[in-house]
């Protein structure tokens, strides 16, 4: 096991804390139907109703209901063109602010990886099919990438502040919080919002069916049954401010995040290095970061897609480095929300140091034989839990990781 | 915190290399423009395009089946480096940064692999083409061709996104055991962007680009890339960048470029490389630089070059180091001699300039700036 004391460490900085959060998934709206979703062990996985998969292997995927999600308090007119993943960013954006409304960023870093990829959909497909294109111009306006943090912003807290949006594939969430994370602890900035979003769309579930990466049955971490992902979608916000002054004003201190490792293995553009070498990285680098030694991380919220490669590369990682940590992957509940996903399992990861449990890897029967570790199977359980660390991993070869640590009162 | 530009790359429209597109500028040169059409669609645009010849010399197995933005990405890249004298090894790997900028990313790719699954279904879908429409593929490829094994960020945006990724350069050197951070800029043109941005009313279907004009006809698209190593010391520095801003209506766009030109034309400007593109942002630019720098002698090299969009803000900020670096600037071309604007108009010699406001207004609500000096 590895033993990273503090000289192979970065310098610290300022302390980060996490002052608020706020988020939406299949799981639920808000902190506290996640919660309870994952205390439950609910699996909110369902057949995919958004468009036609019958030529598609895997019929199912984590999606958050329009019914609920559109029908927000949106102030303006306007909020009825708004993407889907618009309505998800301003979900989990109120629910932040509603904690802190006194927070006012001096940056906002999101991931995603498709932005409104349904919109430059639905105008291809009218384009080819010579169909109705009166509202090509929303659609056009509504697919970029930034523009469903730009419009969460404007809605929720009336005012706009630059915005960096990073598309590391499905290593998005996590890459943005660190570098959120690097930002304050730098210094430079005093209070940064971040998170991720994604929402389901044709195409992205298409590809990932073409690659056989996802899977007609359960989504099973880490099981030796195991047969691919199922895909997710949400939005998560993350609002970090430097500790002391949060301390200093006396904003909740919800967690502090005190790590992040990133890595890029180059390994292949959709596969894991099998040695394992690009997570491990990742990890340590992470542990480096914190200067603090494996032995003190209590739960691993595993990136664990359930495709054979990731939870091959992953769990190889995982046992070198890390000595029967309880390890879940919360993707077998709500599926994989690509660019959220990291985003999504920071909070959970946070509602485990708060709410001292471990989340469970539902659908699990039996580990994978060649795989050595402690699975939080099936059903939550209480924990002590101080330190916990989040992977998240995607095409490209991009690997990330943070540590969030609770902070006592 | 200061970096400098130790390297540069460029792929264009007018062709490759710093020093050979920059005479062309200079010679007031402007790119050819070539029909772009589709199979469904009736109406055709125009475009510049890189000429084929441009990638000629690059072969890398991760390269055989990507798209031409990774291509364009890597050629430029490949580049800067060797023009920074930077050799990546496995010593060395660990302590380089890759910081990609991009709009559209891979929308060919994007483009076939979906047109498969509307016109023939999901069986239909390519294994092989989906990984090249994921944003961060260009990056990717850039980073196992170097053997990049640390940060390797893609940052999304629109027109302004290329400055938004020098900023994040600046905040990513923040850790000092990283010595260089290599920042590049890239995109291709398909019919299908061409059609999105005119049925946007933002795009003319011919050129020429027309800077500044109260008409406001439109832009044309261009493709290619633009990269810049960064490193801790060097003669041209990028003094401070601004973090940016987000306007949520377009009549918004001139408030938010007024903030950020406040903010760095507190010291003596001599010129300001402008992002004018012949749409909205253009009177917004105007206003902007009218109100805060009056008299500001002001370059737009779009009417040449074409809109790059995620290349774009890194061929601003080249084209400014190089008019440091030589003390003249190109020629603004089809600019209305109506426009107040203190316009370079024909090659105008800039000699003894110190300082340079890059000025960079996208058309989906954001905007950057940052300034650049030379010592």
């Amino acid at each position: 096991m590895a033993q990273l004391g503090s000289t192979t460490g970065k310098k610290n900085g300022e302390r980060v804390a996490v002052v608020a959060a706020g988020v939406v998934s299949p799981l639920g709206f808000g902190l506290a139907e996640t919660l309870n979703s994952l205390r439950r062990a609910n699996d909110c996985v369902t057949d995919v109703t958004r468009f036609s998969v019958a030529e598609c292997r895997c019929k199912t995927a984590g999606q958050v209901p329009d019914d609920r999600l559109l029908a927000g308090p949106n102030k303006k007119l306007r909020a009825k063109r708004l993407h889907r993943a618009s309505h998800m960013m301003i979900h989990a954006l109120r629910e932040a602010v509603m904690q802190v409304p006194q927070f006012e960023p001096e940056l906002t870093i999101i991931g995603t990886t498709s932005g409104g990829m349904s919109y430059g959909e639905q105008y291809y497909r009218s384009l080819c099919r010579s169909g109705n294109l009166r509202h090509a111009p929303t659609w056009i306006a509504n697919y970029p990438a930034q523009k469903p943090v730009i419009d969460a912003q404007e809605e929720v807290l009336g005012v706009s502040a630059p915005c960096q949006v990073i598309a590391n594939a499905c290593a998005s969430g996590t890459n943005a919080i660190g570098h959120a994370f690097e930002c304050v602890r730098s210094g430079r900035y005093q209070r940064v919002l971040t998170g991720g979003y994604d929402a389901l769309s044709e195409l992205v579930f298409t590809g990932f069916d073409s690659l056989q990466a996802s899977t007609p049955e359960k989504c099973r971490p880490f099981d030796r049954h195991r047969a691919g992902m199922v895909l997710g979608e949400g939005s998560a916000i993350l609002a970090l401010e430097n500790l002391e002054l949060a301390r200093k004003q006396g904003a909740p201190v919800l967690a502090e995040i005190v790590g992040y490792g990133i890595s890029t293995d180059n390994f292949h553009i959709t596969q894991p290095d099998p040695s394992g070498v690009g997570p491990r990285q990742a990890m340590e680098r992470a542990l480096q970061s914190a200067q603090i030694s494996a032995d003190e991380v209590d739960y691993i919220n595993a990136h664990g897609t359930a495709t054979i490669f990731n939870d091959a590369a992953e769990g190889k990682a995982i046992s070198q480095l890390f000595n029967g940590v309880p390890v879940s992957s919360t993707k077998s509940m709500m599926g994989h929300s690509l660019g959220a996903a990291g985003a999504i399992e920071a909070v959970i990861s946070l509602l485990a140091l708060r709410h001292q449990f471990l989340p469970p890897n539902i659908n699990f029967e039996a580990l994978d034989e060649s795989l050595d570790l402690n699975v939080v199977a099936n059903e939550s359980r209480s924990a002590a839990v101080r330190t916990a660390i989040s992977n998240s991993f995607g095409f490209g070869g991009t690997n990330a990781s943070i540590l969030i640590r609770r902070v006592e009162a | 915190m200061s970096l400098a530009i130790a390297g540069m790359g460029w792929v264009t429209p007018l062709g490759n290399g710093v020093d050979a597109v920059w005479e062309r500028l200079l010679r007031g040169d402007e790119a050819s423009a070539t029909p772009i059409s589709e199979q469904f669609a009736e109406r055709s645009y125009s475009a510049f395009r890189v000429p084929e010849s441009a990638l000629t010399g690059l072969a890398h197995p991760r390269l055989r089946r990507a798209s031409v933005i990774s291509r364009f990405a890597a050629t430029a890249g490949l580049d800067a480096l060797q023009a920074a004298g930077v050799k990546v090894n496995s010593q060395n790997a660990g302590r380089i940064a890759l910081i990609f900028a991009i709009s559209n990313g891979g929308v060919i790719y994007t483009k076939r692999f979906y047109r498969d699954v509307v016109e023939t279904g999901a069986q239909s879908a390519s294994p092989l083409l989906f990984p090249e429409t994921v944003f961060n593929a260009p990056a990717s490829h850039l980073a196992a061709i170097l053997g990049v094994t640390g940060i390797t960020y893609t940052v999304v945006g629109d027109g302004a996104v290329g400055l938004l990724a020098i900023k994040m350069a600046e905040d990513v050197m923040m850790d000092k055991s990283l010595d260089y951070c290599l920042v590049v800029g890239t995109e291709e043109v398909d019919w299908l962007l061409c059609d999105a941005y005119r049925r946007w009313r933002l795009l003319r279907s011919a050129p020429p680009i027309e800077p500044f004009g109260k008409q406001k006809r439109g832009m044309i698209l261009s493709e290619g890339a633009g990269a810049i190593v960064l490193a801790r010391e060097g003669r041209i520095t990028i003094e401070r960048a601004h973090p940016g801003g987000c306007y949520g209506k377009r009549a918004e766009a001139e408030e938010i470029l007024k903030r950020i030109l406040r903010d760095l034309s507190q010291v003596e400007i001599d010129f300001v490389m402008s992002s004018a593109n012949g749409t909205f942002i253009d009177q917004a630019e105007l206003g902007a630089l009218e109100q805060v720098i009056p008299g500001a002698v002001t370059y737009a090299a779009k009417p040449a070059l074409g809109e790059s969009v995620g290349a774009s803000g890194l061929w601003q900020v080249m084209l400014g180091a190089q008019a440091l670096r030589h003390g003249e600037l190109p020629p603004v071309l089809h600019a209305s001699p109506a426009i107040s604007l203190r316009l370079a108009r024909s090659r105008m010699a800039v000699t003894g300039a110190r300082r340079a406001i890059i000025l960079s207004s996208g058309v989906n609500q954001q905007g950057a700036g940052l300034r650049l000096a030379l010592h």
